[in-house]
C-alpha cells in the first residue's frame, strides 16, 4: 500500500498567500496613506484659505483707501443727474411756451372799420383732472402732455354789410399771418346774431363771436 | 446582534489589528474630509468671490476716480446750464408772494406801455410734467393775475414787452373787455405764468 498522508500543520493565520502583497498589510497602509494624504490636502487647503483672507484683507483696505475720492465722484454723479432732471422738466415748460403779444398786436390792422370788439377773451389753463384712484402710485405731476389754448372774440358789427365785415375778419385770422398761433378760427353755430337784448335803438348792430383754436402747449 | 463580536473573535489578532488600523483610518479621513477639507472648501470659494468682486469694485472705482475731472466739468456745465435758465425768468417770491414778485417785474413795463395795473392776485399752482428720472427739487407753473385799464394798444404793448423782457413768461390767459363808459380804455384781466420751484420729493 502506498498511500499519500496529508499533513497541515499549519494554523489558519499562519498561512501565507504566495503573492508578495500580504491584503492584512497593505490595505491597512494604503488607508492610512491615504488619510496622509487628505490630511496634507487639508494643510494646502489651509494655507490657501489664510492667503486668501489675507488677499481680501487687502483689497479691503485698497478699496477703503479710494472710498473718499469715489464719494466725490458719485457725489458729482447724483448732482449732474437731478440738474438735468430739473433741466429736462424745466424743458418741458420751455417748449410749452406760447406768444400772443405778436397776433395781438397785428390784430387791429384787418378789423373792419364797421367792428368793434367788446371782448377777447384766452381762458386760464383747466384745472387739472383729479388723479385716478385705481392707480396705487400718485403721479408727481400731470399725466396730459398737451394743453388746448383757445382764444375767443366778441364783438358788434354795423348791419349793413356786417356778414361781409365778419366774413373778412374771419378770412383774415386764417391768413398765414396768424397761423403760428390760430389754426382753427370758425363761428361757432347760432353766434352771429342780431342784438335784441339793449332794446330797439341797437337791433341795427349784429353780434358775433369767433373763437379760434391756438396751438396746443406741448410739455414734451 | 451578537454574530459581529462573534465573528471578529474568531479572527486571528492580526487581522484584526489590520481591520481596526483600517476602521480608525477611514473614520479619521472622513472626519478630516468632513471637518476639514470641505469647510475650507467652502470658504475659499466664498473668498475667491468676495476677492473677485472686491477686485472688480476696487477697477471701478479706480476708472471712476480717473474721471473726476471729466464728470466735475460735466456737473458744473449742467449747474451752468440751470442756473442760466433758472436766472432767465424762474420766478423766486418775493417776501413769501409771487404776485409781489411779479408786480415788482411787471410794473416798469406796465408804466412804459401806459397800461395801469390796478390789482395783483396769486392764482393757482400748477404742477409741471415731471421727467423721468425725476428730480428731488419739482418745478410748477405759478398763475398770477393782473387786472388793469388801458386802450387795446397798450394793453398789447404791454404783453408784448412782458413776454420779450422775461422770455419765461406766458401769457396762460387773457380778457380784454370794452367799456361802455370809457370806449378807448378797456379793462383787462391778463394772468400770467412764470416757472417756480415746487415741492421737494421726498
Amino acid at each position: 500500500m502506498n498511500a499519500s498522508l496529508h499533513l497541515n500543520l499549519l494554523k489558519d493565520d499562519e498561512r501565507f498567500t504566495s503573492s508578495p502583497i500580504r491584503p492584512r498589510i497593505m490595505i491597512p497602509l494604503l488607508t492610512l496613506l491615504s488619510v496622509a494624504g487628505l490630511g496634507v490636502w487639508w494643510l494646502l487647503l489651509t494655507e490657501r484659505l489664510s492667503g486668501a483672507v489675507h488677499e481680501k484683507a487687502i483689497r479691503e483696505a485698497h478699496c477703503a483707501e479710494l472710498t473718499p475720492a469715489r464719494n466725490q465722484v458719485l457725489s458729482l454723479r447724483a448732482r449732474e443727474k437731478e440738474v438735468r432732471a430739473a433741466l429736462t422738466q424745466l424743458g418741458f415748460y420751455r417748449a410749452s411756451r406760447i406768444r400772443f403779444g405778436d397776433t395781438l398786436m397785428r390784430l387791429p390792422q384787418h378789423v373792419p372799420a364797421s367792428i368793434q370788439f367788446t371782448e377777447l377773451r384766452v381762458p386760464p389753463p383747466p384745472p387739472l383732472p383729479a388723479p385716478d384712484p385705481a392707480l396705487k402710485v400718485k403721479p408727481l405731476g400731470p399725466t396730459n402732455l398737451v394743453e388746448a389754448v383757445s382764444l375767443r372774440i366778441a364783438g358788434r358789427a354795423g348791419s349793413s354789410a356786417s356778414d361781409e365785415a365778419v366774413r373778412s375778419l374771419l378770412d383774415a385770422l386764417r391768413q398765414p399771418a396768424y397761423t403760428n398761433l390760430i389754426r382753427k378760427a370758425e363761428i361757432p353755430k347760432g353766434a352771429f346774431r342780431q342784438d335784441s337784448a339793449r332794446g330797439p335803438a341797437a337791433r341795427e348792430s349784429i353780434l358775433f363771436e369767433i373763437t379760434c383754436a391756438c396751438g396746443e402747449r406741448r410739455f414734451k | 446582534m451578537s454574530e459581529a463580536p462573534f465573528a471578529l473573535n474568531r479572527l486571528a489578532p492580526p487581522i484584526r489589528t489590520a481591520l481596526g488600523v483600517t476602521g480608525a483610518a477611514l473614520l479619521a479621513g472622513l472626519a478630516v474630509i468632513v471637518f476639514g477639507i470641505w469647510p475650507a472648501r467652502q470658504q475659499i470659494r466664498t473668498l475667491t468671490a468676495e476677492i473677485a468682486q472686491l477686485r472688480d469694485t476696487h477697477a471701478s472705482m479706480k476708472a471712476d476716480i480717473a474721471g473726476t475731472q471729466k464728470q466735475r466739468a460735466a456737473t458744473e456745465a449742467a449747474e451752468a446750464a440751470l442756473k442760466a435758465f433758472l436766472d432767465q425768468g424762474v420766478l423766486e417770491p418775493l417776501l413769501g408772494s409771487f404776485s409781489m414778485r411779479g408786480k415788482s417785474l411787471l410794473d416798469p413795463l406796465a408804466k412804459a406801455s401806459g397800461f395801469t395795473i390796478s390789482s395783483v392776485k396769486e392764482e393757482r399752482l400748477i404742477p409741471l410734467q415731471v421727467p423721468a428720472p425725476p428730480p428731488q427739487q419739482l418745478y410748477a407753473r405759478q398763475l398770477v393775475e393782473f387786472t388793469g385799464y388801458g386802450a387795446y394798444t397798450q394793453i398789447v404793448a404791454f404783453v408784448q414787452a412782458a413776454e420779450q423782457t422775461f422770455p419765461l413768461a406766458i401769457v396762460s390767459g387773457l380778457k380784454i373787455e370794452s367799456q361802455i363808459q370809457t370806449p378807448e380804455r378797456h379793462k383787462a384781466t391778463l394772468t400770467f405764468e412764470w416757472p417756480v420751484k415746487g415741492e421737494k420729493r421726498k
